[in-house]
C-alpha cells in the first residue's frame, strides 16, 4: 500500500511530464526527454540538476562512439516518490468524486 | 500547495502522467512493417531452401540473415538509444504471452510442412512456413496490443 504524499517538487509543470517518462523507464536518453516534453538544452538541464539535487535522478554521461551521450534515470527515492505523489493526486480527485476523473 | 490544488488541477496532472507513461510505452511496441518484413524474409528463404539450387540458397540465405538482423537493429537499438523500458513494466504474463506467440507459430507451421512433405507435395517448407508468416503478421500487432495494455495496466498510478 503507498502512502499519499504530495510532493511539491515533483509537481512543477515540466518536472511533472519529465518524471513521468523516466517512471516507465530504466535509463532516458537526454534528447528524448528534451524532445518529449518540449525544452531547450539548458531548460532540461536545470531541471534534471534540480531532481539530482532532491536525491530522485542519477544522471550518466558517457559515449557511444565519439558522441557524448547523457541518460536519466529515476532512483528508488525518486521512483518512491513519484508513487506517494501519484497516490495523493488520486486521493484528492477520489474525495471530489467521479466527475473529475480523468479518462 | 497540497491543501490548495484542486480536483480538477489533480486530475489534469494524472492526465499528464498517464500520457506521458504512454508515450514512453509505445516506443516498446513493435511496429506492424516489421511482422511484415520478417514473415517476407521467411518466406523468401524457404522457397529458397525449396528450390535446393546451390545459388539459389545462398542468396536466399544471405538476404535473410541480413534483412532480419537489419530489421531487429532497426527497431530494439531505436527503441533502446531513446528510452530502456523497466521490466517489471512486462511483468511474467507478458513474456509467457511473447513465448507463447512464437510456439503458436512454430507448432502450426512446422507439422504443417510435414505434413505437407508427407503427401508428397512440392514446396512444403515453403507451404508450412508461409501459415506461420500468415499468424506473424495477424498475431504480431495483436499481441503487441496485449502488450500494451499489460504495460499501461502496470504503470505508476494505474491501480486505483
Amino acid at each position: 500500500m503507498i502512502k499519499p504524499r504530495f510532493d511539491e517538487l515533483i509537481h512543477a509543470p515540466t518536472r511533472l511530464s519529465i518524471v513521468s517518462l523516466l517512471a516507465a523507464t530504466e535509463w532516458t536518453d537526454f534528447k528524448f526527454i528534451r524532445d518529449s516534453v518540449g525544452l531547450s538544452d539548458s531548460a532540461l538541464s536545470k531541471q534534471l540538476t534540480t531532481l539530482e539535487e532532491a536525491g530522485y535522478v542519477e544522471i550518466r554521461k558517457g559515449f557511444v562512439g565519439k558522441r557524448p551521450r547523457t541518460s536519466a534515470r529515476l532512483n528508488s527515492v525518486g521512483r518512491a516518490a513519484f508513487e506517494q505523489h501519484v497516490a495523493a493526486l488520486q486521493e484528492i480527485v477520489a474525495r471530489a468524486g467521479a466527475s473529475v476523473l480523468p479518462d | 500547495m497540497h491543501e490548495e490544488l484542486r480536483p480538477d488541477e489533480a486530475a489534469r496532472a494524472l492526465t499528464e502522467i498517464r500520457q506521458r507513461q504512454e508515450q514512453v510505452i509505445k516506443l516498446a511496441i513493435i511496429p506492424t512493417w516489421y511482422w511484415w518484413a520478417i514473415a517476407g524474409l521467411m518466406v523468401g528463404f524457404s522457397a529458397a531452401i525449396d528450390s535446393h539450387r546451390r545459388l539459389a540458397v545462398g542468396i536466399g540465405t544471405s538476404l535473410f540473415v541480413i534483412g532480419v538482423l537489419t530489421a531487429t537493429g532497426w527497431v530494439v537499438i531505436g527503441g533502446l538509444r531513446r528510452a530502456q523500458l523497466r521490466n517489471e513494466l512486462l511483468g511474467p504474463i507478458g513474456v509467457l504471452a511473447i513465448l507463447g506467440f512464437v510456439a503458436t507459430v512454430l507448432a502450426v507451421s512446422l507439422p504443417t510442412a510435414f505434413a505437407l512433405q508427407a503427401a508428397g507435395l512440392r514446396y512444403p517448407a515453403t507451404l508450412g512456413v508461409l501459415v506461420g508468416a500468415v499468424l506473424m503478421v495477424v498475431g504480431g500487432p495483436l499481441l503487441m496490443r496485449y502488450l500494451r495494455r499489460i504495460m499501461l495496466a502496470k504503470r505508476a498510478g494505474s491501480q486505483r
